[in-house]
């Protein structure tokens, strides 16, 4: 290390002797060294940077980035300014994928349990060992005809890598469920019916005038957030009249703060809110569309008068938001997050969506767009999840014993259930866990054998976006960079994921029938199907100019090919009233997503330390709770809170009272208490999906996971909460230097 | 007490006062001195170069002067971004192998390069000019700058900092490229000293 | 193009949802230290840009108004004065710039700043070893004891403008090379960089439109005079209820 003047100083200052300060001259031995490799690529070349494109589909959103590359190690990441989703801006969680790319608790060979479950203990194996022990397994089920006791759980996996995992688990005749700690099957449920459509539509809001939001937090968490907030920016400021966004919530959300008027309704009454509206639309003003949609009449019962009590809002206020949907040009309805997470979601959603036939918007400018089907032929989207109750009875199949093998990628079973399921004794009772994990996370952490599979910055892949853009597109995911661990050798390291999967088919003898040796050809010769169609943005003489445009570009799209045909209107049904775990217990239980997606982003230091939207807490479980009620109980900020729902269950919480918080509830931050998951996340914070009830969705049988209620006590601890607020002085707020300043129109 | 004895007197407080001071004082300076002479070692071994003696050891013993002098390659033929980008960049092996790999067979520094490249390893070569991680120096701006000037190619700009490099057998620094060095100059050139032109 | 530049800002504030990418995205390209929990409790955390909330009312009238904050670059800057060994000054291109080899840790010039963008380096940064391959190597890693923040993201400025000239082009207006991090990575385009010096650019019409008599513009602080190179554009709300308190 240079002896800096500041050093030197230091050193003086504190009077450490001669001997101290010379040992600090001189430079250190690697910063005299210039490595002069054996080889270098054409564009690999010492100090000058590259930018690749490439796709992020973690954490269920899809996002074009750009990764700046130096010296073969990725430095930024950036939004894709080409790609149709985000055009140019990009999360906080695409930008700390170099976090997880180069996490220092990334696994860097395959391993084997040598300790008890659970204990860490394990063994670096070969490739070959470790996929020779899998095959064996797989092998022995293929053989004595029991190939539905092998069950592979996966995030819901779409493009290239769906089709290669649909592949393997068909080739096997095993089973395929795909996982999501909070479900979007309510949501997909609804807008099949409603819609008729299998993806989740664009929504235009750059052009609309009026967003009437319910639940869905659709600035922060919810489906496309990125590409939503481009829309919000455009919808504010980007047009010649300012759009206004009225959200519907039982939580005071970043969308809520963002909206000029946050309606608070009693949870999981959403749609009865937008039943009343359709239903002081019907009959106040004539429209067509009605004829279809109430066909059988049942909008009578929903008067304003009729449901305001239960919702929790004047009538007044309700016929105001019906006069304003009606009186807009482009308005657009959508819902979601929590609306949907009630025994009525399904429900809920299908009439807050079916505002939309009303404003009949479907296919137009600032309304609602359909999405095409994917541009070739068998890669899709991602399937649709398994819904809690399929999971809750492959525990029990699990604890019956009839279940010898389970493969998990990217689905943290074992974080993600609540404890009402026992995922512990349920996995426990499975002779074999096979995890793909490149990190450890909590299923990961019981897992026998351990496969890694390679960050998605150093793999191929393929995106068929679930929320597409409104037109028909295929994202591309290449590697950025070299494999982090491939000076380990090709037998230790990382491996791609459908390559891994790839290589067990062929160790077993199975032939997956896809067309390429390795998971990269499988794409380029489905890319060369995309050539022959001969259309989209990317005009090339050869196949080669074509993919190198492809990979530049970040993907292919067709801005000209879209969705014409509207769909029929749908049939309304009624809403029923929400049901609720532990009626005795005082606070609803608002579960919602801060920094950290469901939890599998916890591992990465930047988004646990990026500061929550509303209360700036960081690095904690905190929960929100209305500052009166909790000056009432005697609650200050770091009290250490015990959550107890009525199923017995309980987790501890720091209290951070705010003023928006609805005194009946309480809002609590999903993502912490893993039980492992690296240096960053391991044992920090609580979890509150293990302490809800098993609340299910009275129609599709997906979890309601904001129908819990419950108790809060306080500990006699506290623990201050690592949050932004304060670190820096507030300043102040006066009449003629307010530090932000609001007009009332838009003078602009 | 004897009369006569010698007795020392007792000092005064103020003489006390005036003694502590003055040790003070001195002790100060004794202190400042270290201070200062400290002050100048360090910042002298710690300086950006290495400076005054014959350049480092290298691992391959490279010869500059028969590769520029005798067979007339251009710097810029092994140095290839030193006029685009910020690094002059030291070539890949698999560069000295396009000749190498017919030439010079006998010579010590290349078959231990080849064993280097066939072992797929890197070479290690020791730095010789360096600048601290605090200033961000870009060769392109200054190769572009001189070349335009002087109306020279870019391989004759090398020299104005780095020396007769043709003719030396062991590269060493020639100008001690420190920060005076780098604004005198930046200052006889008329090119910026805003100190955020290096420095950020 | 014109002849010097001024880089500046202009911050719509109608537009920023508090979503936080932007503060994500500068840590990633500046090198800042990780945020640990500690730091956080003992108030050190340092963000060259950060969001600030502030609430209005309470429940159920209530507000929350979200505003992003990042070194103003003031033309006449309290901080520049006040510092002992010159760290800090301003330079012929609108920036006010911190010059780490100079600075000794005084502090003086955190005091000095009204808008607390000034952090200071508790301790000296440390990143797991594999983590260190993210670093930018356009950036200075500061050590313990000195003062740091927003740059405008300078390195991106000479960058841009050194192989601007390489190549004999123009450097445009709202190139995503010059553009700091965090511009880039706002969704909803809150946040626009360029310069006002250039009477063509984004930065100085949106400036010139919202500094006339009814537009949205203002300035942080303005009584203090400090001439920011930052403007900030007001928020629209015509449900505004009540006087806002802090």
């Amino acid at each position: 290390m240079a002896l800096t003047r500041r050093q030197f100083l230091t050193l003086m200052g504190g009077s450490a002797g001669a001997a101290v300060l010379f040992q600090a001259c001189g430079l250190p031995e690697q910063e005299l060294l210039i490595d002069s490799p054996p080889a270098m690529p054409e564009d690999l070349v010492s100090g000058i940077d590259n930018w690749y494109a490439t796709t992020n589909q973690q954490g269920g959103s899809s996002e074009g980035i750009v990764v700046r590359v130096m010296e073969g190690r990725a430095k930024k990441v950036e939004g894709n300014p080409n790609h149709p989703l985000n055009l140019g801006g990009h999360s906080a969680l695409s930008e700390a994928a170099l976090q997880g790319l180069y996490h220092p608790d990334r696994i860097s060979a395959p391993q084997v349990r040598t300790g008890p479950r659970g204990s860490g203990e394990y063994r670096e194996i070969s490739w070959e060992d470790a996929i020779a022990r899998l095959s064996l397994r797989l092998g022995e089920l293929d053989s004595s005809n029991e190939n539905n006791k092998a069950v592979f759980v996966s995030n819901p996996t779409g493009g290239h890598s769906g089709l290669v995992l649909e592949k393997f688990t068909d080739s096997l005749g095993s089973r395929h469920l795909s996982y999501e700690a909070l479900e979007t099957n309510v949501l997909r449920t609804a807008l099949k019916a409603v819609f008729g459509t299998d993806s989740i539509p664009e929504f235009d809001i750059d052009n609309a005038d009026l967003v009437l939001s319910f639940g869905a937090d659709f600035l922060s968490s919810w489906v496309s957030p990125t590409r939503y907030a481009r829309g919000y920016g455009e919808f504010r400021q980007g047009n010649e009249h300012r759009g206004r966004l009225i959200h519907v919530d039982s939580r005071f959300s970043m969308t809520a703060a963002n909206a000029d008027q946050w309606v608070h309704v009693n949870p999981g009454t959403e749609g009865l809110l937008a039943m009343s509206i359709m239903q002081v639309l019907s009959s106040s003003h004539s429209n067509a569309v009605f004829g279809d949609l109430d066909a059988d009449g049942v909008l009578d019962s929903y008067s304003p008068a009729n449901v305001a009590n239960e919702v929790g809002v004047s009538v007044d206020t309700i016929n105001q938001i019906a006069e304003d949907f009606s009186h807009s040009e482009h308005p657009i309805a959508l819902g979601g997050g929590s609306a949907g997470a009630h025994t009525n979601g399904t429900q809920n959603l299908k009439a807050i969506y079916s505002l939309n036939h009303v404003a009949s918007n479907l296919g137009k400018k600032g309304g609602v767009l359909l999405n095409p089907r994917s541009p070739i032929d068998g890669v899709g989207a991602a399937p649709p999840s398994n819904s809690f109750s399929e999971f809750h009875r492959l525990a029990e199949e699990m604890k019956a014993g009839n279940i010898s093998v389970l493969m998990v990628k990217d689905a943290d079973l074992y974080y993600g259930m609540t404890d009402t399921v026992d995922m512990k004794v349920a996995l426990d009772s499975v002779p074999l866990i096979v995890s793909f994990g490149g990190m450890m996370d909590d299923t990961t952490s019981v897992a026998d054998l351990i496969l890694p599979q390679h960050h998605f910055l150093e793999d191929w892949g393929t995106d068929v976006p679930l929320a597409g853009p409104g037109y028909q597109m295929i994202g591309f995911q290449q590697p950025v960079v070299r494999p982090f661990f491939e000076h380990r050798g090709s037998n230790l390291g990382t491996k791609g994921f459908a390559d891994i999967l790839m290589a067990t088919a062929q160790v077993m003898g199975k032939d997956l029938g896809l067309d390429g040796e390795t998971f990269k050809e499988v794409i380029k010769n489905d890319a060369e199907r995309l050539y022959e169609l001969d259309r989209g943005g990317i005009v090339a003489n050869s196949f080669e100019g074509f993919w190198n445009g492809v990979l530049q570009r970040g993907g292919w799209w067709d801005t000209s090919y879209k969705i014409d045909n509207v769909p029929e209107v749908n049939r309304l049904d009624g809403v029923a009233s929400p049901e609720f775990g532990g009626l005795e217990q005082e606070f609803y239980i608002q579960p919602f997503i801060s920094t950290l997606g469901d939890g599998s982003a916890a591992s990465l230091p930047w988004l646990q330390a990026m500061p929550d939207a509303i209360s700036t807490a960081t690095w904690q479980t905190w929960v929100e709770i209305n500052h009166k009620v909790a000056e009432k109980k005697g609650i200050s900020e770091g009290d250490v809170l015990e959550i107890r729902p009525a199923n017995g269950r309980t987790i501890k919480a720091l209290a951070m009272p705010n003023p928006a918080v609805p005194p009946d509830t309480i809002g609590i931050p999903i993502g912490q208490g893993h039980r492992d998951g690296g240096r960053y996340s391991a044992g920090r914070g609580a979890n509150i999906l293990s302490v809800l009830d098993s609340k299910l969705d009275s129609e599709n049988g997906s979890l309601a996971w904001a129908a819990t209620r419950a108790n809060v006590t306080t500990t006699g601890e506290w623990i201050r909460v690592p949050k932004f607020e304060n670190t820096v002085p507030e300043f102040p707020r006066d009449e003629h230097q307010d530090i932000i300043q609001i007009t009332s129109g838009d003078n602009h | 007490m004897i009369p006569g004895d010698f007795q020392p007197q007792k000092p005064t407080g103020t003489q006390l006062a005036k003694l502590g001071v003055l040790g003070v004082v001195l002790l100060g300076v004794f202190i400042g001195i270290v201070l200062v002479l400290t002050f100048v070692i360090s910042s002298w071994l710690g300086r950006p170069v290495i400076f005054g003696h014959d350049g480092p050891d290298q691992p391959i013993e490279f010869p500059h002067e028969t590769h520029v002098e005798e067979l007339g390659m251009d710097c810029t033929f092994c140095h290839r971004t030193v006029e685009k980008e910020a690094a002059a960049s030291v070539p890949a092996a698999g560069l000295c192998m396009t000749c190498h790999s017919a030439v010079g067979d006998d010579l010590e520094g290349i078959t231990k390069m080849r064993s280097l490249y066939e072992d797929g390893r890197s070479i290690h070569w020791v730095r010789v000019h360096r600048v601290p991680d605090h200033v961000h120096f870009v060769h392109e701006a200054h190769i572009r700058y001189f070349s335009e000037k002087d109306g020279v190619e870019a391989k004759d700009v090398c020299a104005t900092c780095h020396g007769d490099v043709a003719s030396m057998d062991k590269v060493q620094q020639n100008r001690d490229l420190k920060m005076g060095d780098c604004v005198s100059c930046h200052k006889q050139n008329n090119a910026p000293t805003d100190c955020v032109t290096c420095h950020y | 193009m014109v002849d010097s530049n001024k880089w500046g800002m202009v911050v719509d504030i109608d537009r920023c949802t508090g979503c936080q990418g932007c503060v994500v995205a500068c840590q990633s390209e500046n090198n800042i230290p990780i945020n640990l929990e500690e730091h956080f409790n003992q108030r050190r955390a340092i963000q060259w840009i950060r969001i600030e909330r502030y609430w209005e009312g309470e429940y159920p009238d209530v507000k929350a108004r979200f505003i992003p904050i990042m070194c103003q670059h003031c033309g006449s800057a309290p901080c520049e004065p006040v510092c002992p060994v010159y760290a800090t000054y301003h330079n012929n291109e609108g920036l006010n710039v911190q010059v780490y080899n100079r600075c000794i840790g005084t502090r003086f010039c955190a005091n000095g700043c009204p808008y607390h963008v000034r952090f200071f380096n508790f301790w000296e940064p440390e990143w797991p070893e594999s983590l260190k391959n993210q670093l930018n190597p356009d950036v200075t890693v500061r050590s313990r004891g000195i003062m740091e923040k927003c740059s405008f993201c300078v390195q991106r400025i000479q960058r841009s403008t050194r192989e601007s000239e390489r190549d004999n082009e123009v450097l445009e207006d709202g190139d995503r090379g010059l553009n700091p991090a965090c511009v880039n990575a706002c969704a909803s385009n809150s946040l626009i960089f360029g310069n006002f010096n250039d009477p063509d650019s984004t930065v100085s019409k949106m400036k010139e439109d919202a500094m006339q008599e009814g537009g949205r513009g203002y300035r942080l602080m303005e009584n203090l005079g400090t001439d920011t190179n930052v403007i900030y554009l007001r928020k629209v709300d015509e449900f505004v209820v009540e006087a806002p308190h802090g």
